[in-house]
């Protein structure tokens, strides 16, 4: 009885606690209810956003490092390939004899090297400045005064050329696509039982405040709990721009050090949480055939329709071809459960195809640290020393209170992403 | 038992949800015992059902909209996709009760889409109209009070699409129900006559007349027999019939919707 009783209280929360704000207040006053979810204020996110924006930064700027003479010789064989290629492209689009399919093949690949060309050809420009400023300088030794305006210009060009060249570098190095996406957080407790479970929970809230501070959208997708309300599983849907660029670093094991709640005698454990993060994909980037989909409901047995009263709107979504299957419950139609289940299942599929992509091509270094690996333990979180350290930055940090709180994560990131970025630099030259 | 949460240092947290209660918990009571003891609908007692992507107002007097009937308007969804003339034509929702499909269906039709929602019981014509309101959707969606075709005669052969959901229970099954369905959901709602097909052989054969060469209908059914009788009616009905006539089944699996075109 009591037990029914508690369920039945925390069935009418939960119905109303999601949904308040769209219902009328007739019905709130007539449960009596009052209600406040942390997750989903009713404020106004898209204030919040627009406070929150900042420039993303996806490369490093404050850190360039010299260009050696190898670097620019195998840079400007690069860039003659591109003029040569671009100067192709551009013959093909002039000749009235081209057929449409080349016409737009060849313009796609034209829009898509128009901004390398424009830094080339504003390097060239700038070459040429500095080519006859050399010139000009030999050609009048013995004005003195006029060679120190030349030499000064020339000081100013030369610079402006390294600039371009650093310019183009980084438009040269490999990028990922997915970037720029939205991306599905995933949290799994490993080894250590119940104590793993509460550190998912915690990692998972973590990600969850650095995503608000970054005013980004943080949707809890589906939440497994433990005995001890830790989280087994739990996805969580994060938008916003550059969401996954930021995020596919955290891919990985998480371990923890710390005294658990669970541990009388106060010895210090070591259990470990994995980490997924996907980019968000849609139907149109992994072509969901529906007769490939098998979608059921958990409701058991019977005639169904008119006859039966439920308030389960559970959806499980079968991938037939793969076998991946997803359930989604929190939401409170089945409509909206086989929308967000579609969601995850999409952003699986194409993670699956883009490992595919990435194993058969030859694979850069920088490509490992970001989407490699997911047994690599990546990150240790002491509690007693009150530090974490990232193993593949090889960076300690020691408040661990303010990374938990989502505030310090950047640290990280940001060491992660000058470390690809150096990385690519160096597979750069030695191609 | 130890409470663990106490334990804030660990960061295993406590539960975030602060509710703070209007009502007394003899009152809340009263309610749980409406639940367990009456076995009145959960969606009754808070008033609203989760439907789609809306939350519709419900109460005794209007059958509560089932997740099956969800599919309805998927349905509609996939047909308006394809067909341009159909999703700029006119829309009727035969027997709306909360207005569910007729909503549905405007949703996915979008702004240029008009849909009628018809109802006899004026329960339900009240309900819907505020549901409609509630949605701001009181330009296209317009509610009708009537018997199935009856209050359509000024748009006779005119109708795009034709969705319902009518009762289709056999009356001989209506005792056995579910006490939350049998006891509390209007029984004119469910109830189908004899067989169940009383009102779906009439509105299949009435919408022959009522529709645009072309127009499409959806119904939704009692599951296996039913489905294929339906099917079968609508395939060979007299004069001009109806082609591509499908059955499509639920998530459960049941052969639940018949849809067809009308040649």
């Amino acid at each position: 009885m009591k037990g029914q009783w508690s369920l039945w209280t925390k069935m009418l929360c939960h119905h109303v606690v999601n949904k308040s704000s769209q219902m009328s207040p007739s019905i709130c006053s007539r449960l009596g209810f009052q209600t406040c979810d942390h997750r989903f204020p009713d404020w106004n996110w898209a204030s919040f956003y627009s406070s929150m924006e900042k420039p993303l930064r996806l490369y490093s700027t404050d850190l360039e490092p010299q260009l050696s003479s190898d670097l620019i010789r195998i840079m400007e064989q690069r860039l003659s390939a591109i003029e040569y290629r671009n100067a192709y492209l551009q013959d093909i689009i002039a000749k009235p004899e081209v057929s449409a399919g080349e016409f737009s093949s060849a313009n796609k690949e034209l829009k898509k090297l128009g901004g390398c060309m424009d830094l080339i050809n504003e390097l060239r420009a700038k070459q040429k400045e500095i080519h006859s400023l050399k010139s000009l300088m030999d050609e009048c030794p013995d004005d003195k005064d006029m060679r120190e305006m030349v030499v000064e210009e020339l000081n100013e060009a030369v610079e402006e050329e390294k600039r371009l060249q650093h310019l183009l570098l980084k438009s040269l190095l490999p990028k990922d696509g997915a970037d720029e996406r939205d991306c599905i957080l995933e949290v799994r407790a490993g080894t250590g039982g119940e104590e793993a479970s509460l550190f998912a929970m915690d990692l998972f809230k973590m990600y969850e405040r650095y995503s608000q501070k970054r005013g980004w959208r943080f949707e809890v997708v589906d939440v497994m709990e433990s005995d001890l309300k830790g989280y087994k599983e739990a996805s969580g849907a994060i938008s916003g721009p550059g969401a996954y660029g930021k995020l596919k670093f955290e891919s990985g094991i998480h371990r923890v050090q710390r005294v658990p709640v669970t541990e009388k005698s106060g010895r210090v454990h070591t259990s470990a949480v994995s980490v997924a993060i996907l980019p968000q994909a849609d139907e149109v980037d992994v072509q969901l055939c529906n007769e490939d989909l098998r979608i059921d409901t958990y409701r058991s047995g019977g005639s169904g329709g008119q006859h039966a009263n439920t308030t389960n709107s559970a959806v499980r979504v079968t991938h037939i071809p793969t076998g991946i299957m997803v359930s989604i419950q929190d939401e409170r139609s089945q409509h909206m459960n086989k929308a967000k289940a579609l969601k995850v299942l999409c952003a699986k599929l194409y993670e699956m195809e883009r490992t595919r992509i990435q194993t058969s091509r030859s694979m850069l270094r920088s490509e490992q640290i970001g989407s490699g690996d997911r047994s690599e333990r990546i990150r240790t979180y002491n509690f007693p020393q009150g530090r974490v350290t990232d193993h593949r930055a090889g960076i300690t940090y020691h408040s661990i209170d303010d990374v938990m709180e989502g505030e310090s994560l950047d640290i990280f990131i940001d060491a992660l992403l000058l470390k690809q970025e150096m990385d690519a630099i160096s597979s750069f030259s030695s191609l | 038992m130890e409470d663990y949460t106490a334990n804030t240092q660990m960061g295993s947290s406590t539960n975030n949800n602060f509710l703070r209660l209007r009502t007394s918990l003899e009152d809340l009571y009263a309610l749980w015992e409406e639940r367990i003891v009456k076995r009145r609908p959960f969606q009754y007692i808070v008033g609203c059902e989760h439907w789609r992507d809306m939350v519709l107002a419900v109460e005794e007097g209007v059958l509560i909209p089932r997740p099956e009937t969800e599919v309805l308007v998927d349905m509609v969804e996939e047909v308006v996709r394809e067909r341009k003339d159909l999703r700029e034509g006119l829309w009727v929702d035969l027997g709306t009760g909360s207005g569910a499909i007729g909503l549905g269906i405007s949703g996915v039709l979008g702004e240029s889409g008009l849909v009628i929602a018809v109802d006899l019981s004026p329960v339900a014509i009240a309900v819907a109209k505020y549901n409609i309101e509630r949605y701001n959707l009181q330009d296209r969606v317009e509610v009708r009070q009537g018997s199935w075709f009856e209050p359509l005669q000024d748009v006779k052969g005119k109708i795009a699409g034709l969705v319902s959901n009518p009762p289709y229970i056999p009356s001989e099954h209506i005792p056995g129900l579910q006490p939350e369905v049998g006891k509390h959901e209007p029984i004119s709602a469910l109830d189908g006559g004899k067989n169940g097909m009383d009102y779906l052989l009439h509105l299949c054969m009435e919408s022959a007349s009522a529709l645009t060469p072309g127009g499409f209908v959806a119904f939704e059914t009692n599951g296996k027999d039913q489905s294929k009788i339906i099917a079968e009616f609508l395939h060979t009905m007299p004069k001009n019939g109806f082609c591509d006539v499908k059955i499509r089944s639920d998530f459960a699996g049941i052969p639940r919707f018949v849809t067809g075109f009308l040649r």
